[in-house]
């Protein structure tokens, strides 16, 4: 199985392609702190904060009471607003009080997606390239099961995302240290959930964060692993996980405002940051329910993979 | 002695269409197996059945008594394979691949990569990535993962295509070497006749999936007709003279030909003389392997659509 495995990253790495996207994610990364360094030069920290946050605070509030059919989504968001600041006024927590490495790290989170795009073009292709190169033909004519082939692949598809992870995590740990330096005193990062404010740790919290949104980017992954085993097209793997990484969450949340069956939309249940922070997509849903959502899709897709990889004659 | 490979009423069906048909034939070690038949006849089909790359419709496929449906893993391990085009991952180099190919069959070490890539001739490439390979150097590199692992069955699907004469010949040699030195079973297929008459020691034909003859080529070759050619003048009274001692015969290029054994010739000279007909010269025209193939696949066509 080592062997396997080091077979599959041996053709990762040789291929130009791989250095281009960690080269990306370097780059984005370093951008997005020139980006925000060179912003927040201006920016000094305002004295009249609380003078600030009490006028935002009395408009949304009046905004709430006069839009009494605004859409839950705003509602929601409008609530928590009011919550977090009327916290930051009680404890003397200024808002964008000092931006230093941790703050970077937190806006740089949003890079997740774009190594989970990565993720996906790894997975979308590792199965279905070999057909197109022709290699497949190679490949299964060793002592060696096609079960086990797959699965070196796929746990090569889950290696290749951590390490995409990691990397984002490591740059943007360097790039924010380099760039805005440690901070003086300790911010700590406030959440939201269930109608109350709590402070966490922003180390803890953001670890949290990457943890649970490399869930969405490996449900992603392992689609496009199964689209790709089960129709032997890249292209059509790439595309279609693409397209329902970005589409996929906001149909879905268009859904739930009708109906309820939308809890058992996959992408309702990718996002487990829901149960940590603001609220569950459709009222019941529990942490629980949608780890066993996870899991089953999860079980779909691999028997999916399995089942027609082992089957199928290759006549590439 | 029972071959080392063994197909046993071998069929495949696609979509409802008989692709194989009930083939069955053994082969057997150190000789050299020819696989002929014209494009679209199933070699390749039956050859992917033998490697496992599809599935078998009805019958079996055994290697050194392994069922290669069975018993994959221990089946597929006696063989080594191109199948079509010896595609390669072109990023990497020639070495790089053969690395690869080898973590995937247990017991080869770096010492027996490096046997490979000289037998085949490779040394001073090995090193470049496979995509700036030329089409020969593929199929060496090809022949070279196929025998990594020791094999005892060498498939090779169309293995000159692509091969300059030398190269041809190189390979004619190796795999002589091969089955005359180690032992192997080797199978080609191919459609050049020439090729195989030279490197073969038995032949298949196959026809629409079907199974025409298993013969040695040397029993093949004397299947051969043979036909006379008479150079005589006037080729009109000859030919009735010949056909009234009921021999079939027409006029050819050359004056007359006709189809008959060796020990007929004197007595026809002497008929054709006795009737004041000048014999110029008597020539025998072997039939080329490759008139053989066409009659035998032609005359078969015929008989399947009487
Ligand atoms: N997947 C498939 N679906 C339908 N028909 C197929 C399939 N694969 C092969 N065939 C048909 O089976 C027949 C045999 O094909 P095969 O490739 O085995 O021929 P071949 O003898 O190798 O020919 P060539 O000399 O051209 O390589 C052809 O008529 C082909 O169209
Ligand atoms: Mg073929």
């Amino acid at each position: 199985m080592l062997k396997l495995l080091q077979n599959e990253w041996m053709k990762i790495i040789k291929r130009p392609g791989t250095f281009v996207m960690m080269g990306l994610l370097l780059v984005t990364v370093v951008l997005m702190g020139g980006i925000i360094k060179y912003q927040s030069q201006d920016e000094k920290p305002n004295p009249n904060w609380k003078l600030e946050i009490q006028t935002t605070i009395a408009e949304q509030k009046q905004n709430l009471v006069q839009m009494e059919n605004v859409p839950k989504g705003q509602r929601e968001y409008l609530e928590k607003s009011i919550a977090i600041n009327e916290y930051r006024l009680e404890h003397n927590l200024a808002p964008n009080g000092e931006y230093a490495i941790w703050s970077f790290v937190q806006d740089a989170s949003s890079l997740i997606q774009l190594a989970g795009l990565f993720t996906i073009i790894v997975a979308a292709g590792i199965v279905a390239s070999e057909f197109n190169w022709g290699t497949i033909k190679l490949l299964l004519i060793r002592p060696t099961s096609r079960s086990k082939i797959l699965l070196a692949k796929y746990t090569t598809v889950i290696s290749f995302a951590l390490l995409m992870l990691t990397l984002l995590f490591g740059f943007s740990t360097l790039v924010g240290w380099i760039a805005f330096g440690m901070p003086e005193q300790s911010t700590p990062y406030l959440n939201y959930f269930a109608g109350k404010v709590t402070e966490e740790s922003m180390v803890f919290h953001l670890i949290k964060f990457h943890g649970l949104s490399s869930i969405s980017m490996i449900m992603l992954s392992t689609m496009a692993f199964m689209i790709s085993a089960v129709f032997r097209n890249s292209s059509l793997a790439i595309g279609l996980s693409i397209f329902l990484m970005f589409t996929g969450a906001q149909f879905t949340n268009l859904i739930a405002i009708k109906f309820d069956w939308a809890k058992y939309i996959l992408f309702a249940n990718t996002d487990l940051m829901q149960y940590f922070e603001g609220m569950p997509l459709v009222e019941g849903m529990t942490l629980p329910f949608s780890v066993s959502m996870l899991v089953v899709y999860f079980v779909l897709f691999h028997s999916l993979a399995f089942f027609v990889f082992r089957k199928r004659d290759v006549a590439a | 002695m029972t071959g080392i490979v063994q197909l046993q009423n071998v069929t495949k069906t696609i979509k409802g269409k008989t692709i194989i048909d009930s083939l069955s034939f053994e082969v057997n070690k150190g000789e050299v197996f020819g696989f002929l038949g014209p494009n679209g006849a199933g070699k390749t089909t039956t050859i992917r059945m033998m490697v496992g790359l599809i599935g078998i419709t009805s019958g079996d496929i055994k290697i050194g008594g392994n069922s290669i449906q069975s018993n994959f893993e221990q089946a597929v391990s006696r063989i080594g394979a191109i199948v079509e085009n010896p595609e390669m991952y072109k990023f990497l180099t020639g070495y790089e691949n053969l690395i690869h190919f080898a973590r995937l069959s247990n017991k080869v070490d770096k010492q027996k990569i490096d046997e490979v890539v000289k037998l085949v001739n490779l040394s001073d490439r090995i090193h470049d990535k496979v995509k700036n390979y030329s089409l020969g150097m593929r199929q060496r590199l090809g022949v070279a993962q196929a025998l990594l692992h020791d094999p005892e069955v060498l498939i090779l699907d169309e293995p000159t295509n692509g091969l300059d004469p030398a190269g041809i010949r190189e390979m004619r040699d190796h795999l002589k070497m091969l089955t005359r030195e180690k032992g192997l079973a080797v199978i080609v297929s191919s459609h050049l006749l020439s090729e195989m008459e030279m490197m073969c020691d038995r032949i298949a034909i196959l026809q629409k999936g079907k199974l025409v003859d298993v013969q040695t080529i040397q029993d093949f070759k004397n299947g051969v007709d043979h036909v006379v050619e008479f150079n005589v003048v006037p080729v009109d009274k000859a030919l009735v003279i010949i056909q009234a001692l009921g021999i079939p015969a027409r006029k050819g290029e050359a004056g007359l030909t006709c189809k008959i054994n060796k020990e007929d010739i004197p007595s026809i000279v002497k008929s054709l003389t006795t009737e004041n007909i000048n014999v110029y010269g008597i020539k025998e025209v072997t039939k080329s392997l490759e008139e053989r193939f066409l009659e035998v696949t032609e005359e078969r066509e015929v008989s399947l659509y009487a």
